[in-house]
């Protein structure tokens, strides 16, 4: 798993912070992938579009680092919202109960209107 | 080597409800559609080999208790929840008729109540001739142990046992033998402490008992350790009590751990094996059986090197490793 690198893409839409990761959630690269989340968690305000289209899977330490976001977000006031899982990730999301925690959207427009 | 499991629930002795054991042979005999079987024998292999694990057996519901076998030498056993009264009982049978040594060592993770509640209805202390040791990283186990044999609590008191019962305080960062058996152990997040054993036999082979250890969120850079403990094991028991989620929102700080985490460590460690333990009181065989084919599949989805197999523990399952 190691080597692995995330690149990332953050556009501000209709008042929210839509941030696009890109690569594998993996322990090579999950402490850069949380300290950038928490950043921008804790920066917005109102909501924070976690765009996981660009994601490929996510093992405990990336689902563990939404958690540690969303309370950043919390003492900062933005919320954070996961759009456009692939096929894995939904079911990683199922398997962990995650999608009870946080709200899952299709598509980044529902995130926002939601 | 043989991990035995006497006792795989977490927190509270459960017990199947006469409904449960109904809606069980119900469920079966609708599913056999009307066959007929010639005996018992060819009805449980019907059981066995054309319906799944929840519906013809139950994972069990006495606490932690976990013996480990070597073929030789004294019992090894993890924890005294209350799945060690019937191995108390079973280890005096192999005693009477294996030749096996009168000798117990017990290894014990914590002291809450689940973890040795056990030990009063433990036979062969009470039998004149028995060695038992008890070790634990805990300085204060013979306290825990006594206490709860105080009239207040129970009946006979702890210095009524005719077996010779010994306290040995363990240290992290040492090898301790037991005869062809080396013990070391590692400290782990849980109210109190609690402690993770490694087992290693003459032949290398590798049992990991870890349980009641909870892998704190803010704290992922420590899991290292924990990783380095549970490297190349054959076998690693986990706690996994509870839902990833539920472990890092209403249930953080309970000292419990996941699925999901346990199947990342035990990757990360290249473990061979992960028996899934300390089952949630709550959760009926179904739910355990759900939780199994979640934790395999998620294996699956996160795998990247050898596969881990994912075993989930119940009352009375054994694993050669």
């Amino acid at each position: 798993m190691g080597g692995s690198t995330l690149n990332w893409q953050v556009d501000d839409r209709d008042g929210a912070r839509i941030v696009t990761p890109d690569g594998r959630v993996d322990e090579s690269t999950a402490t850069a992938f949380t300290e950038r989340l928490i950043a921008e968690t804790g920066a917005a305000r109102g909501k924070v579009v976690l765009d996981l289209s660009g994601i490929a899977y996510m093992s405990s330490r990336g689902l563990r680092a939404l958690t540690l976001a969303q309370r950043e977000g919390t003492r900062a006031g933005s919320t954070l919202l996961l759009a456009k899982p692939n096929e894995t990730m939904r079911e990683i999301l199922a398997i962990s109960r995650y999608d009870m925690i946080f709200k899952v959207t299709d598509t980044i427009e529902d995130a926002l209107t939601g | 080597m043989q991990v035995r499991f006497w006792g795989t629930r977490g927190s509270l002795p459960v017990a199947a409800k006469a409904a449960t054991v109904r809606d069980k042979i119900a469920a079966a005999l609708v599913a056999a559609g009307g066959r007929k079987f010639a005996d018992e024998a060819e009805a449980r292999t019907y059981l066995e080999t054309e319906l799944d694990f929840a519906a013809a057996h139950t994972y069990g519901g006495a606490t932690s208790c976990v013996e480990v076998d070597v073929g030789k030498g004294a019992f090894i056993i993890c924890d005294m929840g209350s799945g060690l009264r019937e191995f108390g009982l079973d280890s005096l049978r192999r005693c009477a008729t294996e030749a096996h040594p009168r000798e117990w060592h017990f290894f014990l993770s914590h002291l809450h109540w689940d973890h040795i509640m056990g030990f009063p209805f433990f036979v062969p202390a009470f039998v004149p001739g028995s060695k038992i040791v008890i070790h634990a990283g805990h300085v204060d186990a013979e306290t825990a142990l006594r206490r709860q044999q105080e009239e207040i609590s129970f009946p006979v008191p702890f210095d009524w046992l005719k077996g010779d019962i010994e306290f040995r305080t363990l240290q992290t960062g040492q090898d301790y033998r037991i005869g062809a058996v080396s013990v070391s152990l590692i400290e782990q997040h849980h109210s109190h402490l609690s402690y993770g054993f490694r087992f290693q036999d003459a032949a290398g082979t590798v049992a990991i008992f870890s349980t009641d250890s909870e892998h704190k969120i803010d704290q992922m850079a420590g899991e290292a350790n924990v990783v380095e403990f549970f490297a190349g094991a054959d076998l690693v028991v986990c706690d996994t009590m509870y839902s990833l989620a539920d472990s890092v929102s209403m249930k953080e700080d309970w000292g419990h751990s996941s699925n999901i985490v346990a199947i990342d460590l035990c990757h990360e460690a290249a473990a061979k094996r992960l028996a899934l333990f300390h089952h949630e009181p709550t959760y009926s065989d179904a739910d355990i059986q759900r939780m199994h084919r979640e934790s395999i599949r998620y294996e699956e989805l996160t795998r990247d090197a050898a596969p881990l197999e994912v075993l989930c523990a119940y009352d009375g399952l054994t694993v050669e490793i």
